[in-house]
């Protein structure tokens, strides 16, 4: 259990929320050229690592409005969160 | 409002708590993003739409409640006839948003319940079963919040102070309210 400051709503338990998976995956702009490896590597695989991972979160039961969260998943230490569309914030 | 068997029939007291529902009362969301779409409203309804975030705005006749920047709700102050299913409101603003493709304008009156709610135990009935923090809202007049309670989907608006509205989605009603009926007893 941890709290998300949705950028819209302010600070909201978690449980308002659902996780979206990883963020900033661009799709292929010519899928059809694509061998089904390629495509099923754009599809399913996913990074999933141990650490600061970019994620994509959605307030449900509050605004229904997706953003991005910048969150530590060995800790669940929310580092930055961010509307859609808008750049990761550098540090 | 449609005729309907109304799931919740009575008013319920316990000390420091009324609970009743509110019926029939218009309640209509309205979406949109322009600029123009906001002065519209203002226009129509001479009421201004709330921008910031969990506040909301009141006139003589209507409340609007900010639900997400795009997203109002608006509910009459005062219960209509319940014979009646066509609101002078709805029928402004499906002229005037709708019509020139400003926005949406759906009519919730009977998707919604809205359950009144009063007395100065309101939030530690509420804390017995949400994840909200009431700290800021119980002490801020007219502030909105989208929240669960007791896993329940809740548009809570607080009127004044030790007066709240709470509006959920119909075929939850019942449920909720016994659930609110079983939590205030053991207050």
């Amino acid at each position: 259990m941890f709290i998300i400051n949705c950028p819209y709503c302010g600070e909201r338990e978690q449980s308002e929320f659902k996780a979206g998976g990883e963020a900033h995956i661009v799709r292929p702009k010519q899928p059809t050229e694509l061998s089904d490896d390629q495509w099923a590597e754009y599809l399913f695989m996913r990074k999933n690592i141990k650490g600061i991972q970019f994620e994509r979160w959605v307030h449900t039961h509050g605004c229904r409005k997706w953003f991005n969260v910048i969150r530590d998943t060995s800790n669940d230490m929310i580092k930055a969160v961010y509307k859609m569309g808008e750049k990761p914030p550098t540090k | 409002m449609l005729n309907y068997t109304n799931t919740i029939t009575e008013e319920k007291s316990y000390p420091g708590l009324q609970m009743k529902e509110v019926k029939p009362i218009m309640k209509l969301i309205i979406r949109g993003k322009k600029r123009e779409f906001l002065s519209a409203i203002g226009k129509s309804l001479n009421l201004l739409l709330p921008t910031e975030s969990n506040t909301s705005s009141t006139s003589e006749k209507l409340s609007a409640l900010w639900l997400s920047p795009d997203e109002w709700m608006i509910y009459s102050n005062e219960i209509s006839k319940s014979d009646n299913n066509d609101y002078e409101t709805e029928i402004l603003l499906e002229k005037n948003i709708s019509k020139t493709n400003l926005g949406a304008v759906t009519d919730v009156t009977d998707q919604f319940v809205m359950i009144n709610i009063k007395g100065d135990k309101i939030f530690d009935l509420f804390e017995t079963g949400c994840p909200f923090n009431f700290n800021d809202f119980r002490n801020k007049n007219g502030s909105v919040t989208q929240t669960i309670l007791a896993k329940i989907d809740v548009i809570i608006h607080n009127q004044n102070k030790n007066e709240v509205n709470l509006f959920v989605r119909r075929s939850f009603s019942q449920h909720l309210f016994s659930w609110m009926n079983d939590s205030a007893s053991r207050l």
